[in-house]
């Protein structure tokens, strides 16, 4: 049964997060080492890039508040999540939040980029 | 060749040569893509400044730091340059922090120090306020390093933290935790242990762990690899 969406909360979200498809159950099940996911790395990258686009006037999101949501949300809405999927799960609240991509745009955007990985 | 011998090769490479793969799309590794795909698209930044980035934050072998610190140990000159001008000592190890990507700065600071340990003294950096680090010379931040769990205690209570990463330090020596924030970051210069004597600068790097210029543990002739915080086994352990 699905979780009662809790206020300021996004549904697409909160759909990944139920599905639970976290870095410990993968390598659990698939007997891996790596301590850490393989888009880590692109994560700290789409971070970096941003903070560095937002030292512009008029930010979207500044490198504080990015930083300040991440541990908020990873303390509350995101708790059950482990590193770094609250923090990737957060930037992404933070950017719906804020109206740099809408809810729509993103779940359509999933559903394009699955199909392209599993062509 | 025939299909046999290529069978044969085929399991031979899966059973020696690779480690496993998680063979499934993670939801997690979807949503990074399209964040990335629609900030593109809005113009935030270029797909090769993410790459640029992406590659920084990959960076592995000895940190410039360790060979900053190793060098400072051998030359006095240079020694007195990092403490009073890390930024331009950084730049004799190959490292510019202004353009440390090409693309800038991975994020905003003003200023760069070398904190120098003595006998008496003792340092650790932390950024009690996010995750600030002199990630240019040391790298990407070790994951503990961010939790609120170290940075809030290790200004409270660093003799206690320290000894979890297991650096038990005398009473007579004084521990100073130097907070960075969006505009300072620092870096710890330990002192060069015993033993090293007559070492070269490879050598000494390779004890310069990026935990040691931290300040959470000390450099060790025979310790190569950042030290593994202390976990006891629990006395009373829960049984299903």
């Amino acid at each position: 049964m699905k979780k009662k969406a809790q206020p300021d909360s996004f549904g697409v979200l909160n759909d990944i997060v139920e599905r639970d498809h976290t870095w410990p159950i993968m390598t659990q099940r698939y007997g891996v080492e790596n301590p850490l996911p393989p888009w880590k790395t692109s994560l700290d990258g789409l971070c970096d890039a941003l903070d560095q686009s937002c030292s512009s006037s008029k930010p979207p999101l500044t490198f504080k508040e990015r930083r300040d949501e991440e541990d908020q949300l990873s303390a509350s809405l995101y708790t059950n999540l482990p590193y770094p999927e609250n923090q990737l799960v957060a930037l992404a609240h933070s950017l719906l939040k804020r109206g740099v991509i809408d809810e729509k745009e993103l779940r359509e955007r999933l559903t394009l980029i699955r199909k392209r990985l599993e062509a | 060749m025939s299909n046999s011998d290529h069978d044969h090769d085929h399991d031979h490479d899966h059973d020696h040569a690779h480690k496993p793969m998680v063979d499934e799309i993670t939801d997690f590794e979807v949503l990074e893509i399209a964040l990335r795909e629609l900030c593109i698209e809005k113009g935030l930044f270029t797909a090769q400044e993410h790459r640029v980035f992406t590659e920084y934050a990959e960076q592995i072998g000895p940190t410039p730091a360790a060979r900053l610190v190793a060098k400072a140990w051998l030359d006095p000159e240079f020694k007195k340059l990092a403490l009073t001008d890390a930024i331009k000592a950084c730049k004799e190890v190959g490292v510019d922090w202004l353009h440390p990507t090409g693309f800038g700065a991975p994020s905003d600071f003003m200023a760069f120090k070398i904190l120098e340990d003595t006998p008496t003294l003792h340092h650790v950096i932390v950024c009690a306020l996010c995750s600030c680090y002199p990630r240019p010379i040391l790298g990407n931040s070790p994951e503990w390093y961010r939790t609120p769990n170290y940075r809030r205690r290790i200004v409270r209570w660093p003799r206690q933290v320290l000894s979890e990463f297991g650096l038990e330090l005398p009473g007579g020596v004084e521990v100073r935790v130097e907070d960075s924030n969006q505009k300072h970051r620092f870096m710890v210069m330990p002192l060069r242990p015993a033993g090293t004597e007559g070492w070269t600068e490879d050598q000494l790097a390779e004890i310069l762990t990026r935990d040691c210029l931290i300040g959470v543990a000390l450099p060790k002739p025979g310790v190569t690899n950042n030290v593994t915080p202390l976990v006891r086994e629990a006395v009373r352990p829960v049984t299903a």
